[in-house]
């Protein structure tokens, strides 16, 4: 017993010394691969920088350093646009790797199909376009909001309705779908006016959100429709985007809003008054903060001080005059 | 081979700070090409320090850096009589558009959204400069 017991012992500790030996090699060995890796990059940089520049480096690339030279431009292309972006998508058209991915965009394997589509993006090739925008459908998250990021590098303009749909359908996160639009850019908003009429409250919320913050003051008219909308978190959106883009003609139907039946939208209103420069509307300002609930009775009394700090100074002065009032009186002071 | 591109190569100096070195590499890259001399930072602490060391005739900066954002940078350059005539301009992402203002408020004279255009750099960089 005592014989099998020690046989067994050390057959296990010559198999643990083989395991410790493989790991150490193979430790080895991706130290090397990385090494080796970090070398070809720090030779194949300057091939890369004189392809965006418009020079032909190709030739110097040899056959095994391709792979890190198409990840280096691939790095590169998340950093640039304009026509140095073009070239990086000519040399991956050019040499197939549009190709490659676009057909590893159908692959059976889920991660697969995600770092394709997040190459596609790299790579800024609008030929990936209708492909990714078909694959918005794709069963698994982790692909669609690779695709939805890599829409969003191509500056997609045909996937904003697609985009803002997965979203309201809760396929795309927010955040995934806000950031594509926003990398789209302002060429969005064309495709983002229309959804204002959008049958899902959430998708025209998002869309007016997007529009405050991709559109300027060409929009007013849509905004403006928006501040009648049934959903109070589109009334609200809306005000605030009227807000950042300086919707100055707006402003009658902004102080409607003063006068919602949701606090919301009373509080955006009151922020976007502020933001727009009416000083007409400085009194009702004033009564709001006086009499309305916390939060737009707060806005408001900010609004109020950022139009006119002497009047709510004066109005905080005087006698029973509201919390609200009072703290922007107080911030004008401090920040005197 | 000359690699400048311009007839009377421009011998101006400029910082760039930026804590992505690719950025840097790029920026670099496209300022040497248009003839300019280039220094570079990697967080804010770095580039205030290069500034005022070798008080580059334009600054480009990242706005997000570590130690000081670009707009503490940008602010802290105005506060110096040395080095407050040095123009700025911001690089920022996307995202940060709305902070635009902001960096204008800190005293920068013009910002490029990441990702950039480098002809649109050497372009802004071109007419700053030749506005001095």
């Amino acid at each position: 017993m005592v014989e099998f017991l020690t046989s067994c012992a050390v057959v296990l500790a010559g198999l643990g010394g083989v395991a410790a030996a493989v790991l150490g090699l193979r430790r080895l060995t991706l130290a090397r691969a990385e090494q080796r890796r970090l070398d070809a990059e720090a030779r194949l940089i300057p091939a890369a920088l004189e392809l965006l520049d418009g020079m032909e480096p190709v030739g110097e690339v040899s056959e095994q350093d391709v792979d890190v030279f198409a990840a280096l431009l691939g790095r590169f292309g998340r950093l640039v646009r304009g026509v140095e972006s073009e070239r990086i998508a000519e040399f991956f058209e050019h040499h197939g790797w549009v190709d490659y991915e676009l057909g590893r965009l159908n692959s059976r394997r889920p991660w697969r199909r995600a770092t394709a589509a997040f190459a596609l993006g790299d790579m800024g090739s609008s030929r990936a376009i209708p492909a990714l925008i078909q694959r918005l459908q794709d069963s698994e998250p982790d692909v669609r909001a690779a695709v939805a990021r890599s829409l969003g590098r191509l500056g997609a303009t045909d996937a904003v309705e697609s985009v803002v749909g997965g979203f309201a359908s809760g396929r795309l996160p927010g955040s995934v779908a806000g950031q594509a639009l926003l990398s789209i850019g302002s060429s969005a908003v064309r495709g983002l006016r229309v959804l204002n009429e959008a049958e899902d409250p959430a998708a025209r919320a998002f869309a007016v959100e997007l529009i405050g913050l991709l559109g300027d003051a060409s929009d007013e008219d849509v905004l403006v429709e928006c501040l009648r909308d049934t959903s109070a978190e589109v009334r609200a959106n809306a005000a605030r985007a009227l807000g950042r883009v300086g919707a100055e003609g707006a402003t009658l139907e902004l102080a409607e809003r003063l006068d919602d039946g949701v606090v919301l939208v009373r509080a955006a209103a009151a922020a976007a008054l502020a933001a727009v420069g009416d000083h007409r509307v400085v009194a009702r300002l004033v009564e709001l903060a006086q009499q309305d609930e916390f939060e737009s009775a707060r806005a408001a009394a900010e609004a109020a001080a950022q139009l006119d700090p002497e009047g709510v100074k004066r109005a905080s002065s005087a006698a029973g005059s509201a919390v609200h009032l009072n703290e922007a009186a107080d911030l004008l002071e401090l920040y005197a | 081979m000359n690699k400048t591109e311009d007839s009377s190569p421009p011998s101006a100096l400029i910082l760039v700070a930026d804590d992505d070195e690719d950025i840097r590499r790029l920026l670099r890259f496209r300022l040497e090409r248009a003839g300019y001399g280039v220094i570079e930072a990697r967080d804010g602490e770095e580039a205030l320090a290069l500034a005022l060391e070798h008080r580059p005739d334009l600054a480009v900066m990242d706005v997000m850096m570590p130690k000081a954002t670009g707009y503490e940078v940008t602010r802290r350059l105005r506060e110096d009589e040395s080095t407050r005539k040095i123009p700025v301009i911001l690089l920022t992402a996307r995202a940060q558009e709305a902070d635009v203002s902001r960096g204008f408020e800190a005293g920068a004279d013009d910002y490029l959204r990441k990702p950039f255009s480098p002809q649109e750099l050497r372009a802004r960089v071109h007419a700053i400069l030749g506005r001095r």
